[in-house]
């Protein structure tokens, strides 16, 4: 009985075996390009981001993969630049900038509308901010703007002070600040006010102020008898002179502010639809935006689909019909899509490692090019050992971050905190210091090339200067003496955190004669080892810049509670830092803030490891897609080219390959702001 | 019999609870919280969070608090995720794990039951070991590996399905496929046992001496009590079918409940993990539930007092 | 009376066992493959360290050999990304995933067969919260418990017991052993849960048949009907059961190492050798397939030894 259904099974399964072959051999192949390679029938681009977007609110969001997708939805002052990521005209025509850096005055156009057809105006922009800044907003990345002044104060729930019907100061010193005085645009009575010095602070809360205050008599004898005025939202740096002209002013110079107003946290929310349906404002039935793209479907963990939006102020220049966005988190899965022509383009960094030698034989799909992030091993400076400077700079001299990096197949040695290749201003600044620094130090050229490298003599050297010598053996070397329980490194469960763990343990046991041991957590458990600064010796830290500025990584070790996870502090550092940012000219400043750098690099907090590549890919029918150092795209830029003798062939280098549609788009965009320099 | 099931629905509700309760202590002794990030949080916005969700509460409000909502099944919004509410995410999920989780769980069971039987019958031939070799071949290959493979294999070389992402019934093929073969496999072996145990007790051997053919005697009489391992163990199994499997949405990038829910714990999104533990412990009770009920049924010999 | 009939049928149920298992070729084969397995893999790594001077974690001191070769004379198994020997990689790992596989099976065995028996022999009240801790324990999220027995017990706070057996065992400066306790603790915790409904179900069916209510008739306590008369009647299901936690809690081990609590880096299992490998199966398919072959050849081992254990307790089969 059995026996003539497994015949009849075997007949099925033959036939069905025969038909997937068959239709096996249909399938086409793909004439020198990674998997199937055809434009997509409808003129949609079909993208992975990442993960699941948290939320489309572009304030309350502050992960990459929401801002490639809040810049399709949402438009602010500036936009990221399709290949530098420098700022271009957004919703804003031109701007003028006061001549110490601290005041920015926007023109905005007048043919900007939402969504939904109401038009857009400067008070739409002071309705975003106030409320970005508010206390109740829980916007993880208003940090960022606390530099328009006295948004942290607002922020913070803080009160002026005001004794005898005048305000106290801050800073005695500001009053007489020369520079201060040079506003841009009209003289209003709130640009007075919020160009005059700068007020002293104090908690708003009651029970907190009582509490400040008697930590700190000489703060409580100042303020004795005084009257607490609390800050609000319209004592913030933001002000709207009329329908079309916001003016944004800062508490201090900030030369790289500019580029900031791209950041999602200075996107534009509309007024009328957040005040209406509050939390829900952000579901698709009540979005409404003010980008290139509206959202049309959005089905979460499948995909969120969006449609050009023929409100938009220049939808006559978007290429695309809609973007899909899919959110995937497996590298291998990204890549399958994308073999099988499922998917057009994708997110940074999505190549994984073993692919790589493959999928660089593709060189016009693939792009790898320096990122804004870098990768470093952290001393905890605050412990034993790795207190002793001399072990810091042993196990850095070490290392061959040569080798690591060849390892790694796409990155690039990195031997400074912030990443090389990604400013090229600031490069030059660094060469001009480090030759400054050389004659300083009277060495030769070949000295010099293996300052702060890799140099074994130097580490054994210093190794044994602190107490541990290392011995040659017939294997290798040998340190006896180093306490290895007492350290380890530290990584998450990241993707390629291991393999580089395994591969500096090794490097280090090889060189040093010193076996560190490896520990992996979860990225929560491991925050809390690595912010408390409770782990042994080294951990490990990826990190992404915020903004087109050296600073955004420089500002890691600065101040006593930094973000830097060594425990690092030196008031000197801060100092030079603090002289940076007084400078205005964009060259001088980033000269103080190489020095500043160079100077770190010798307290040795943390290992540079290495400069990160985008890699990624991209079909060569995907035009105006650049590999920007944050991989974030101005999505109208984007278009699918369908005669295939334009796609994309033999590129040497899509960064400085003209493309001449958006050279052109570029041009006119630009051409309002630049016609007022 | 009656009163056994009602007495064994009215306990899950409190049982759901407690794991609720437990879930919810775990949570808390965990390291670090929804909001910690890379990025330090300004302090403002820290205090905010935690006056916002009533982190400076003493914890026995907090609990209170939480279960007060959870008694009344609202579980209140992701943390993670703000302004989506955790029945939400549950109810547009679940069907995306349940669609691929019942079609593996009928292709496991009929397959690896056909197996396993076949191979009892033929015990020690060629036609035991080979399926028995090809379950144990499902076994031991781990499901990130065979989906790969299948991917490789049917996507690439073969281009009849889709690589990954959800979409239509072609799209459903290699997932259910990658999730059954475990199944199948472990079916298959159990099956095999439970048959071989019962095909060689008395009334198996009474009901062939009184002449019924071959076909009766399996499926009549052997059949309900060889699949009683089977039962035990497909229970529990169907929940956590129904609930998603990991590695299967996360090659295949699916929209199911289970990459949600690790990556709610991962995140620590609290309400999140706690609506889906209540619900999937109420799953689990009540295909345990209903796995001892089919027992009293498959066999005779089993009588609950 | 009693006494001496129990130890006479003890007797000859092993004795008797045995002789039928040395008949079964199959299960033979599997046991000698395992014999060696064991062996190759408690002394393999030591050989190969005297004879070629290859480690599990050595990486080549030259930057061009930091790569993965194809199997060769020097590397019968090729070799990983970071150039290391892959065949002192497998039969490293092969020692963790067995030692896993082990402590589980034993944890199982012990915990979950006396659990299940307990309950479903004494049935009622009893049995019905014995099996709702049970589904109690199933609910609970299982990645959860582990991350916070690793934040406990993990790090500078780990209890000097578990600091002192891990230095003790695995040597000075081995603290990714550490967590190798925590690992054999969590899989513990969770891997006798199916086990005990299996044996549950089993015992339920079998308590109501004639020899058990003649034993009871003969004054045989409930603890020896249980351990003396119903498991080992449901022994059948049990071996097979164990055998397949066996490849299961192999592969927990490969998922909770994703969560930091498997084995450390530089260490490998064959369950994260295998996540490697099948990342790699286009351009290095030798790091797949041979950790992939042994832990198939073993667990296909292990089942049939397990099949063979089964059918020589079975009093009844018949062997030809």
């Amino acid at each position: 009985m059995l026996k003539s259904g497994s015949n009849r099974a075997t007949v099925l399964l033959t036939v069905w075996l025969l038909t997937l072959i068959g239709s096996g051999c249909v399938a086409t192949g793909s004439n020198g390009f990674f998997g199937r390679t055809q434009p997509p029938a409808r003129n949609v681009l079909r993208y992975v981001s990442g993960p699941e977007p948290e939320t489309l609110d572009p304030q309350l969001s502050d992960g990459q993969p929401e801002a490639r997708i809040q810049m399709a939805l949402f438009e602010g002052l500036v936009e990221y630049g399709p290949k530098d990521q420098q700022p271009i005209p957004a919703l804003a025509k031109r701007w003028d900038i006061s001549p110490n850096m601290d005041e920015f005055l926007f023109h905005l156009r007048d043919n900007a509308k939402w969504s939904d057809g109401t038009l857009i105006t400067a008070q739409d922009f002071v309705y975003s901010l106030r409320r970005g800044f508010a206390p109740e907003t829980i916007s993880r990345t208003a940090g960022l703007g606390y530099f328009v002044k006295y948004s942290e104060a607002y922020k913070s729930g803080l009160a002026f002070v005001k004794k005898d019907g005048k305000f106290l100061l801050a800073n005695d010193a500001d009053a007489v600040d020369p520079r201060r005085s040079q506003r841009v645009g009209p003289e209003t009575e709130f640009n007075t006010f919020i160009r005059s010095p700068e007020r002293l602070t104090v908690e708003g809360d009651e029970a907190k102020r009582a509490k400040q205050l008697a930590a700190d008599p000489k703060l409580a004898e100042a303020v004795n008898g005084a009257e607490f005025v609390p800050v609000t939202a319209e004592d913030i740096g933001v002000e709207a002179i009329d329908d079309r002209t916001l003016r944004i002013t800062l508490r201090q110079s900030a030369p790289f502010f500019l580029g900031l107003f791209a950041h999602q946290f200075f996107r534009l929310v509309p007024k009328h639809v957040v005040e209406k349906y509050g939390k829900n404002w952000t579901r698709p039935e009540n979005i409404v935006t003010n980008g290139p793209f509206k959202v049309k479907e959005y089905r979460p963990y499948d995909a969120l689909i969006l449609e050009k939006d023929p409100n938009y102020w220049d939808s006559a220049n978007v290429a695309l019909d809609g973007i899909e966005f899919f959110p995937v988190e497996e590298l291998s899965t990204m890549m399958n899509l994308y073999k099988s022509g499922d998917i057009d383009a994708m997110q940074n960094h999505a190549i994984p490692t073993s692919w790589i030698d493959e999928i660089k034989q593709y060189k016009d799909e693939y792009l790898n090019f320096p990122e804004m992030s870098t990768a470093y091993y952290a001393f905890n400076v605050t412990k034993p050992p790795f207190n002793d400077i001399r072990l810091r700079r042993a196990f850095q001299a070490g290392l061959d971050r040569e080798a690591l990096s060849s390892f790694r197949k796409v990155t690039q040695p990195l031997y400074d905190m912030s990443p090389t290749g990604v400013f090229p201003e600031y490069d030059k600044a660094r060469q001009k210091v480090s030759e400054a620094k050389r004659n300083e130090k009277n060495a030769s050229e070949a000295e010099w090339s293996r300052y702060g490298k890799f140099d074994l003599e130097l580490a054994h050297k210093l190794l044994a200067e602190a107490g541990y010598p290392v011995t040659k053996t017939a294997a290798g070397y040998e340190c006896p003496n180093f306490p290895t329980e007492k350290v380890s490194i530290l990584f998450n469960t990241g993707a390629n955190n291991r393999s580089i763990a395994e591969f500096v343990q090794s490097q280090w046991k090889q060189n040093l004669g010193i076996t560190i041991p490896l520990k992996t957590m979860e990225f929560k458990t491991f925050l809390v080892q690595f912010k408390s600064l409770d782990y042994d010796g080294i951990a490990q830290l990826l990190w992404s810049g915020d903004y087109m500025d050296p600073y955004s990584f420089l500002n890691l070790e600065y101040g006593k509670t930094n973000e830097g996870g060594s425990g690092f502090y030196d008031p000197k550092f801060d100092k030079m830092m603090d002289d940076a940012n007084l400078e205005l000219d964009p060259q001088k400043r980033y000269e103080t803030l190489a020095l500043a750098e160079f100077y770190l690099m010798e307290q040795v907090p943390v290992v540079p490891l290495t400069v990160n590549s985008t890699s990624w890919i991209k079909k060569p029918y995907i035009k105006g897609m650049y590999p920007n150092p944050g991989t974030l795209i101005p999505w109208k830029f984007v278009y699918i080219e369908r005669d295939r003798a334009k796609w994309d062939r033999e590129v040497v280098n899509i960064m400085t390959t003209p493309d001449p549609k958006v050279e052109k788009q570029l041009s006119e965009l630009t051409s309002e702001q630049k016609a007022t320099r | 019999m009656l009163r056994f099931i009602l007495r064994r629905l009215l306990i899950i509700i409190p049982m759901a609870l407690l794991v609720v309760t437990l879930t919810w202590g775990l949570i808390r002794l965990a390291p670090g919280n929804f909001y910690s990030g890379e990025k330090k949080l300004p302090a403002a916005v820290e205090a905010a969070i935690r006056k916002k969700y009533g982190l400076d509460e003493p914890w026995y409000k907090q609990y209170g608090m939480m279960m007060a909502n959870v008694v009344r099944g609202d579980f209140g919004d992701s943390l993670k995720y703000p302004g989506q509410s955790v029945n939400e995410i549950i109810r547009r999920h679940l069907p995306y794990s349940a669609t691929i989780g019942i079609l593996a769980y009928f292709l496991a069971l009929f397959v690896g039951m056909l197996a396993g039987t076949y191979a009892a019958l033929k015990q020690n031939s060629v036609f035991d070991f080979g399926p028995m070799a090809l379950a144990m071949l499902g076994l031991s290959i781990p499901n990130f590996v065979i989906a790969p493979v299948l991917v490789i294999l049917f996507a690439f070389w073969l281009y009849v399905f889709p690589p990954a992402r959800w979409g239509g019934a072609s799209s459903l093929v290699l997932p259910v496929v990658t999730l059954a073969a475990v199944y199948a496999a472990y079916i298959a072996r159990l099956t095999r046992a439970g048959m071989l145990e019962v095909l060689r007790s008395d009334f198996v051997r009474t009901a062939r001496a009184k002449g019924l053919d071959d076909r009766t005697v399996l499926f009549r009489h052997a059949f309900r009590g060889g699949i009683l391992p089977v039962v035990s163990f497909t229970g529990p199994a169907l929940a956590a079918l129904l609930a998603g499997t990991v590695v299967v949405e996360k090659v295949f990038a699916l929209p199911g409940l289970g990459d949600i829910f690790i990556k709610a714990v991962l995140n620590r999104d609290e309400p999140l993990v706690l609506g889906i533990v209540a619900f999937l412990s109420i799953l689990i009770m009540v295909f345990n539930l209903i796995v001892d009920v089919s027992y009293g049924f498959l066999d005779p010999r089993i009588r609950y007092e | 009376m009693a006494d001496s009939y129990e130890k006479v049928a003890g007797q000859s149920l092993w004795g008797d066992a045995w002789k039928r298992l040395k008949r079964n070729k199959l299960a033979v084969a599997s046991m000698c493959f395992l014999g060696i397995l064991i062996v190759a893999v408690l002394v393999g790594p030591s050989i190969i360290y005297w004879t070629t001077g290859f480690t599990y974690d050595l990486t080549p001191a030259e930057k061009e050999m930091v790569r993965s070769f194809p199997p060769s004379l020097q590397h019968p198994m090729g070799t990983d990304d970071q150039g290391r020997d892959m065949l002192a990689r497998v039969l490293q790992g092969g020692r963790i995933s067995l030692m896993v596989g082990i402590i589980s099976t034993f944890v199982s065995l012990i915990v979950g067969v006396s659990y299940g028996a307990i309950a479903g022999y004494l049935g009622g009240k009893i049995d019905n919260v014995m099996m709702r801790i049970v589904d109690v324990i199933y609910a609970i999220p299982y990645i959860l418990i582990v991350i916070v027995l690793l934040s406990v017990f993990g790090g500078p706070n780990t209890p000097h017991w578990i600091q002192w057996l891990s230095t003790t065992v695995g040597g000075a400066g081995n603290q990714g052993l550490s967590q190798l306790f925590l690992l054999f603790f969590a899989l513990g915790l969770v891997s006798w849960l199916t086990m005990a409904r299996v044996v549950r179900g089993q015992i339920l069916s079998l308590k109501n048949q004639e020899f058990v209510m003649a034993a009871r008739a003969t004054g045989v306590g409930t603890f020896g009907i249980v351990f003396r008369h119903l498991i080992p009647n449901a022994l059948g299901p049990v071996v097979v059961y164990a055998t397949l936690t066996v490849p299961s809690v192999m592969l927990t081990e490969a998922f909770l190492s994703f969560l930091g609590l498997g084995v450390q880096a530089p260490y490998a299992s064959w369950g994260s050798l295998a996540d490697i490998g099948i990342k790699n199966l286009a351009i290095f398919p030798w790091q797949l397939v041979f950790p992939g072959v042994t832990m198939a050849l073993t667990l296909f081992s292990l089942n049939f030894l397990g099949d063979g254990i089964r059918d020589a307790l079975d009093p009844q089969t018949r062997k030809f």
